[in-house]
């Protein structure tokens, strides 16, 4: 494929980005491309270099090696002031001694636009944040929603190419979230702007991300569309982090008609193969989602024995927690609307459809 | 906002003994002062007649008012000397030394000479000062010059000197705390919002620093203002400033006038701070 359009199609792309402090390795060679207007999800347990790799984007950080190209212009060792970014951070970091409207005006003011235009324009989108009331406020007289609604408004004034935005609702009351998220999304839509968003919920990242980055000790597991990432996990990692995977490990045995045997300590099961087939003795591991597999007597070819521990009800389904007969944490999630089965304490079985296993690199 | 919501007899009771103390040591003997400066008559006695006659005789001789001239732009000078080093310093401090246990031993090393007392200190630059001392030996040594350099000792240069060692610190201590309070994540944000690192420390940066600023800009004017011992060591009784007048009087037995040229000095103190405390709120010092 010619490497030319591609890359003016591109808001961002990392190539091998890695960076270095002292001898911990933060970010491992990460590969990465934002589409434009793309809504991408770095997605990772705490420490996993997805905070780092937004700030190399940002200029926060410099890259010890690879590229860093936005909107198909290199910028690697450029600082933050020469990039088309703006980023909003975790704690929203707004200027305590400005009020919110000089707060909001500060970008165009670097930018050197005229007065007269930066007071229009922060107006506007003082209206637009339905902030405007507060516009003489200073920070710390603001609500932690206000707070989030400045700090947003104050990054997307200068409508950068990109946005990043480092857990940008984590500081914010459980309750405001979701509305928060389903605003930013909408915004994001409307205004076309590529938002590069860190967290460490799935929930948040697997609800707005068009394109999810699933992170783990500085390296990319898997990344790709939320159904890919949800339907088809492709390391145990990935599996284990998702909500609401079973993840079995054992030996692999001689594959037939593109399906595994693999042997484990609770017993045989088949998982259909992805590729070349693992050599017969090695280990391996699958997954099975919650919500595919069946409980009770039934003529599955994959079934397991195991004892009901806890029972979660979240409304819309109903979350059973089991223990394996070789001590195996498995899941079992049952639609919300129907009777319950099983209670803590209750013996029976699981089973699955083949293709409803997913094999793990 | 205080969490203290009912403040108990007991609490009260706690102020005492420093109350008493404060008191007794300050508040009555400034309050005796401030009578004695109202003295008329000849006999020094409490059945004295009070009068402005003191205030019209210290204002109406030129050499005086000069003096209290010279004494502020002391102080001036100081102020600039000392606040530009003491917020390098404490930026050198705060921003560039990224080792902490660098930056604790730089600080140490800053401060330590600060445990002797400043009268010591004051005459510790004497041996460096003098036409034989340190800076002058070094200075021919190197060829920088020929002949020793007098100004340095005896001479109000000197005096300048001495002082910029000794209250340098009071500069800079307050900034670096302010320095220090100030999240990185700030200078992050301004430079996301493409201000260049200049534009960042005069927007960002010097803005939140400035109550430290002025507390140390306060702390520097009100010890040079109060400061007799370095004008009279490195000054060598050549020059005077308010401080060493009130002694010069004392010494010379004129206890009234002592009391005026006291009672001016706490005045223009006093003016100084108010001036600084309409600039900034310390009481808001932290509360951020």
């Amino acid at each position: 494929m010619p490497e030319g359009p591609m890359i003016a199609q591109l808001d961002l792309e990392l190539r091998g980005v890695r960076k270095r402090y002292g001898s911990f390795l933060a970010v491992d060679g990460v590969s990465l491309k934002v589409e434009k207007g793309q809504f991408v999800c770095l997605l990772g347990p705490s420490g996993c270099g997805k905070t780092t790799t937004l700030r190399c984007v940002a200029g926060l950080e410099e890259p010890d090696e690879g590229d860093i190209l936005i909107g198909g212009r290199q910028v690697t060792g450029d600082p933050p002031w020469k990039r088309d970014i703006a980023m909003m951070f975790q704690d929203f970091a707004l200027f305590p001694h400005m009020s919110v409207a000089k707060q909001v005006g500060f970008g165009l003011e670097m930018l050197k636009k005229p007065r007269a235009e930066i007071g229009k324009r922060v107006a506007e989108v003082l209206a637009a944040f339905e902030i405007a009331h507060l516009a003489e406020r200073r920070p710390a007289q603001l609500s932690g929603g206000q707070k989030q609604r400045v700090a947003l408004a104050r990054a997307m004034i200068t409508e950068p190419r990109i946005l990043l935005l480092d857990e940008p609702i984590g500081a914010l009351d459980y309750a405001l979230r979701e509305a928060v998220m389903l605003e930013l999304k909408a915004l994001q839509q409307r205004t076309g702007i590529s938002f590069i968003w860190v967290t460490h919920d799935q929930n948040e990242a697997f609800s707005l991300g068009d394109h999810v980055v699933v992170m783990n000790h500085a390296r990319i597991e898997q990344q790709g569309p939320p159904e890919d990432l949800l339907s088809r996990p492709r390391t145990a990692f990935v599996a284990g982090f998702i909500q609401g995977n079973n993840v079995l490990r054992g030996k692999a045995g001689a594959a037939e008609a593109g399906v595994l045997p693999v042997e484990t300590a609770d017993g045989r099961f088949h998982v259909p193969i992805i590729g070349a087939a693992p050599a017969p003795g090695s280990e391996v591991s699958f997954s099975v989602r919650a919500e595919r597999i069946e409980e009770g007597e039934n003529d599955l070819p994959n079934r397991i024995a195991a004892r009901c521990t806890t029972v979660e009800y979240f409304g819309a389904f109903r979350r059973h927690v089991l223990s394996s007969g070789s001590g195996v944490t498995l899941k079992w999630d049952q639609f919300g609307a129907l009777p319950p089965r099983l209670r803590a304490g209750t013996e029976t079985t699981l089973g699955w459809r083949t293709e409803d296993s997913v094999l793990h690199a | 906002m205080s969490t203290i919501r009912h403040r108990s007899a007991a609490a009260f009771w706690l102020a005492v003994p420093a109350g008493t103390w404060m008191l007794a040591a300050v508040v009555v003997p400034t309050l005796l002062i401030v009578w004695v400066s109202f003295w008329g008559g000849r006999a020094f006695s409490a059945s004295s007649p009070l009068t402005f006659d003191n205030y019209a005789r210290f204002f109406a001789n030129a050499a005086y008012l000069r003096l209290i001239g010279q004494t502020f732009l002391q102080a001036a000078t100081l102020m600039l000397i000392c606040g530009t080093l003491g917020y390098c310093i404490a930026y050198f401090l705060v921003c560039k030394v990224r080792d902490a246990r660098w930056r604790t031993a730089l600080f140490l090393a800053f401060i330590i000479p600060f445990w002797t007392s400043t009268l010591i200190r004051a005459i510790a630059w004497v041996p460096f000062l003098g036409t034989n001392g340190v800076i002058n030996q070094a200075l021919m040594a190197t060829g920088l010059t020929e002949r020793p350099i007098e100004v340095f000792l005896y001479s109000m240069t000197g005096v300048t000197m001495a002082q910029v060692s000794l209250y340098t610190m009071l500069a800079a201590g307050p900034v670096v705390y302010m320095l220090a309070s100030i999240p990185p994540a700030l200078r992050e944000a301004a430079m996301t919002l493409k201000a260049a690192p200049v534009t960042v420390f005069r927007r960002i940066v010097f803005p939140l620093t400035l109550p430290g600023v002025v507390i140390g800009q306060v702390l520097v004017f009100l010890n040079v203002m109060a400061d007799f011992a370095t004008v009279a060591t490195i000054g060598g009784n050549k020059f005077a400033l308010l401080g060493n007048l009130v002694l010069n009087f004392y010494e010379g037995s004129q206890l009234r006038f002592a009391a005026v040229a006291a009672v001016l000095l706490m005045g223009c103190m006093l003016a100084g701070v108010v001036l600084a405390l309409r600039v900034v709120d310390i009481r808001r010092l932290g509360a951020r």
